[in-house]
């Protein structure tokens, strides 16, 4: 059942310089306690979907609809359904970890036995325990950021909107994130994630949407991105091929002194064996998210030039 | 929410963004009585002794005043640099509620201030109970007039650097050029209307009377001459720029 529905959402920002699409006609729906990413690139308009869908920005057209209520109309019904982490926020400069979490649920509405039990439990299961009760300006950019999405994890709100929580989190802090985040869809929430790493959606998520340039290019889930982008292998070569060669069977691309093909499991048998009669040296691996990701927007981009 | 919820999401914004920081870094207090500190020690030194008392009204109403310059500061600053007004919209917590937790925040970091002018006056120019009530009630709808005023302003800023300009502009012009620290009565009669069309003028009037030194009754112009209209007069402003706060600042992005 759908707590979400998007319905040809729209939003222009009109400025100095002219008109910035920054949606255009987004439809989607998020089921109940499902944790949902969204990807695009930067200013592709994830945020901005956020921002409509969790009240903070009224669209130019179209409809959010939030547990069956109209964010536009009804914003005072959603409210106290939702919190969110906002892009690249920052805790207040005095208060601790600890009072951050406990003051945000008390200003909520919550007991006070009740935020510091609760309290006491989120900061100890994203590791910012030995944090618990140090100002925020003595801490590193990645535990403030933390300190952000435990206030708002430590909610529980039915829906969670997360725009780029893990980001500036070491790999270990990321991934005790990930863990609360996956207990706050087992305790029935439902999230809303943005992320650059494609690894973190891969991950986290059940199902995925991609938006690029205001536009939703896929919904559905990591895998079937995977197929969608009809490259399901990854070939990489250390020289050997031009790419006017390899360019007819795939996508290339260059890292480093290597390049990658993104092909079909069929070129990908033929040009193996081309290699390899050519003394080449090549590996062979599953297409990850990220170059399915990169391959998807890729079309888009080459398709609006 | 209930009432009674969200005038305790109120004290809580209160005590976490003005009582906290105020205990961990009392000098931020230093910050508020500075400038008009200042402003008080330049009359000692080049204005008549009887202007004096003036200057320490001033010093209170100043101080009030600028809890809205304040509040514009901390309120723009919270949204655009730190991103955390959006947890507190996107969240049970009203506009209002918001607005008083703020406003009460900045009105804790003038106290010392407020303690430090009105011991003074106490020293210069004593007070009855009734004086002094009077002057603090004067003192505490300056502080709600300006701090919707700032919170109002605050909510129309796209960029960091539009804050200190439109800010200091604004309290300035609300504090420094009214007769908030000379009387009146220095303005040419002809040309004292100019000075109602400030609201921080009704209540320096309403402060001068109520502490005794605002010399003649017919000193304003017209019917302005009357208290009971200047206290109206204030009192309708600061309910225009609660009620602008509530219901025109942008809570949410347009």
């Amino acid at each position: 059942m759908p707590v979400l529905e998007a319905e040809h959402v729209a939003k222009t920002y009109f400025g100095r310089r002219g008109e910035v699409r920054a949606l255009d006609d987004v439809s989607l729906s998020i089921d109940k306690g499902r944790l949902f990413a969204f990807l695009g690139r930067n200013g592709a308009g994830k945020t901005t979907f956020i921002k409509i869908a969790a009240t903070l920005l009224l669209p130019t057209a179209g409809v959010v609809r939030l547990f069956g209520e109209d964010v536009v109309r009804s914003p005072r019904a959603v409210r106290p359904h939702i919190a969110v982490v906002p892009q690249e926020g920052r805790p207040f400069f005095h208060l601790t970890p600890r009072e951050h979490v406990e003051e945000y649920l008390r200003t909520r509405g919550a007991s006070r036995e009740s935020a510091v039990a609760r309290s006491d439990e989120i900061l100890h299961a994203m590791g910012l325990g030995p944090f618990a009760d140090e100002p925020a300006f003595r801490l590193s950019g990645g535990v403030q950021q933390r300190t952000l999405v435990a206030m708002i994890l430590a909610t529980r709100a039915p829906f969670l909107f997360l725009d780029e929580p893990t980001l500036g989190m070491d790999p270990f802090a990321r991934r005790q994130v990930w863990e609360v985040i996956r207990a706050a869809t087992r305790g029935g929430s439902t999230v809303l994630l943005t992320t650059h790493y494609l690894d973190e959606a891969e991950q986290l998520s059940e199902e995925l949407a991609v938006i690029e340039g205001g536009k939703l290019l896929y919904r559905g889930a990591a895998e079937q991105l995977k197929a969608k982008v009809g490259r399901e292998v990854r070939l990489q070569f250390a020289g050997g091929f031009e790419d006017a060669e390899l360019a007819p069977y795939g996508r290339v691309l260059h890292e480093r002194d290597r390049t990658t093909l993104l092909t079909t499991r069929r070129a990908a048998a033929e040009l193996t064996d081309r290699a390899l009669g050519r003394g080449i040296a090549v590996s062979v691996g599953p297409v990850t998210l990220e170059e399915a990701f990169l391959e998807l927007v890729g079309r888009g981009i080459e398709e609006d030039e | 929410m209930t009432a009674r919820t969200q005038l305790n999401a109120a004290w809580r914004i209160c005590y976490f963004n003005g009582l906290v920081p105020l205990g961990r870094q009392p000098l931020l207090t230093a910050a508020v009585f500075l400038t008009p500190f200042s402003f008080l020690f330049f009359l000692y030194v080049i204005a008549k002794p009887e202007f004096f008392p003036y200057g320490v009204v001033g010093g209170v109403l100043f101080t009030s005043l600028f809890t809205g310059n304040g509040m514009l500061n901390d309120c723009a600053y919270l949204r655009l640099e730190r991103q955390l007004q959006p947890i507190f919209v996107a969240s049970p917590v009203r506009p209002i509620a918001y607005l008083l937790g703020m406003a009460l925040s900045e009105l804790a970091f003038t106290i010392p201030a407020l303690g430090l002018f009105l011991g003074i006056l106490q020293l210069v120019h004593p007070l009855s109970a009734f004086s002094f009530l009077a002057l603090l009630g004067v003192a505490l709808v300056t502080w709600l007039m300006s701090t919707t005023l700032g919170f109002l302003i605050s909510t129309f800023f796209r960029q960091l650097r539009e804050i200190w300009p439109i800010g200091t502009l604004t309290f300035s012009t609300l504090s420094v050029l009214p007769p908030v620290f000379y009387p009146l009565s220095i303005i040419h009669a002809p040309y004292r209307w100019i000075a109602f069309l400030a609201p921080s003028t009704y209540s320096a009037v309403l402060a001068d009377r109520a502490v005794g030194l605002s010399g003649a009754p017919d000193i304003a112009p017209g019917f302005l001459s009357d208290p009971f209209v200047e206290l109206g007069v204030l009192v309708a402003i600061t309910l225009l720029f609660a009620l602008a706060a509530v219901y025109l600042a942008r809570w949410r992005e347009p």
